[in-house]
């Protein structure tokens, strides 16, 4: 199986505190994997290290075996929060924009999707809900042709009826041999999505897993032992 | 579906997919729907269900045709051995909890019945 992220001795600073250290992690093509961790923890950092948005890191940083900034951008997804974005600008002008700026944005894949997730071009970016406004987000990151799809906490604050139909939409749309790296800081709800979980704590990787061997080899909940590692009760060998 | 999250859920599948077959919601011979649309039925991973459904084949619970999908047994005998090891594994627990009770063979059997007669009665 090749590998789509690959992360060797990343070092991280900012203002001169250290935001990642040492951080080493490799991630199979094809895996949707949590990226889990307390708020703060440094898990849109390394999103965005890993997306070539974030500079000025030490270590090696490849996905898919490209290494330059560029290189990376034309093949990670990364959901953009849009406050770049006039709140004012219809989201046709949106979806227009994302048409012109990559060349992978696939608008018949984006049509499907918004007619799935009830998105209404005609309004506005300040009209929209919080779950609207993620399920766009959600909608255009997945619409381009990427091999690795990375979405920061899609799930923050809002409804279950939204989570459910964004999680729907994960499973439908993720191209076979695509990545897709989830975070957030709550995972019962997309573990059955899972296949691995990436927990980071104390500025690191500190544990990674296969969900499903989590169940099985000691007959927890994903939470459960997400929870147990945080507390430090659990052996993560 | 709702998984119990301490239980691998490619186990689950498996489980969720001999009752349909046991019951009859899915007939000998009939196509299991594709990978991608159980996948999204059940909100779960594709992966997860590949490997459920590959060790069904395995299993020859289903077969693979190449290019045209899987395919629930034509084998009525293994249906049959299906059922009858799901009964076994029932009536496995509800002995062993039983039997911890010190409650003897002849009673477990005659509170069976009893219980049996009593479903019947209650149906009427």
């Amino acid at each position: 199986m090749t590998n789509s992220i690959e992360i060797k001795n990343l070092n991280y600073r900012k203002n001169m505190k250290p935001i990642l250290s040492n951080v080493n992690l490799t991630i199979a093509s094809g895996k949707i994997v949590g990226l889990l961790g307390e708020n703060g923890a440094g898990k849109t950092t390394l999103m965005r290290l890993i997306a070539g948005v974030a500079k000025g890191y030490q270590g090696q940083i490849s996905v898919v075996d490209e290494s330059k900034i560029a290189a990376k951008k034309a093949i990670v997804s990364f959901s953009e929060q849009l406050s770049g974005f006039n709140q004012n600008m219809k989201i046709e002008r949106i979806v227009r924009f994302y048409e012109d700026v990559y060349p992978d944005f696939s608008e018949d894949k984006y049509n499907q999707m918004a007619g799935f997730l009830q998105i209404n071009e005609d309004q506005k970016l300040s009209q929209l809900s919080k779950g609207m406004r993620e399920k766009l987000i959600i909608g255009l990151a997945l619409s381009r042709r990427a091999k690795v799809y990375l979405l920061d906490e899609p799930f923050g604050g809002i409804d279950s009826m939204s989570r459910k139909k964004i999680i729907n939409s994960i499973i439908r749309w993720k191209p076979d041999n695509a990545t897709i790296l989830i975070s957030d800081h709550y995972v019962s709800e997309i573990a059955s999505v899972l296949d691995e979980i990436v927990i980071i704590k104390d500025k690191t990787v500190f544990a990674q897993k296969s969900t499903e061997e989590i169940r099985e080899k000691f007959g927890e909940g994903i939470e459960e032992y997400y929870e147990k590692v945080y507390e430090g009760t659990e052996l993560h060998d | 579906m709702n998984f119990d999250d301490k239980i691998p859920i490619y186990y689950q599948i498996k489980e969720y997919i001999y009752r349909q077959i046991i019951t009859g919601k899915l007939e000998p011979g009939e196509k299991i729907p594709a990978v991608r649309q159980l996948a999204v039925d059940l909100t779960v991973n594709v992966n997860t269900i590949q490997r459920a459904l590959s060790e069904l084949v395995t299993e020859k619970m289903i077969e693979s045709k190449r290019g045209r999908g899987n395919f629930v047994t034509e084998d009525i005998n293994k249906v049959k051995e299906l059922k009858g090891k799901l009964i076994m594994e029932q009536l496995k627990q509800m002995y062993d909890s039983l039997r911890k009770l010190n409650v003897s063979d002849q009673e477990i059997l005659d509170y069976v019945s009893q219980y049996i007669n009593k479903q019947e009665r209650d149906q009427k």
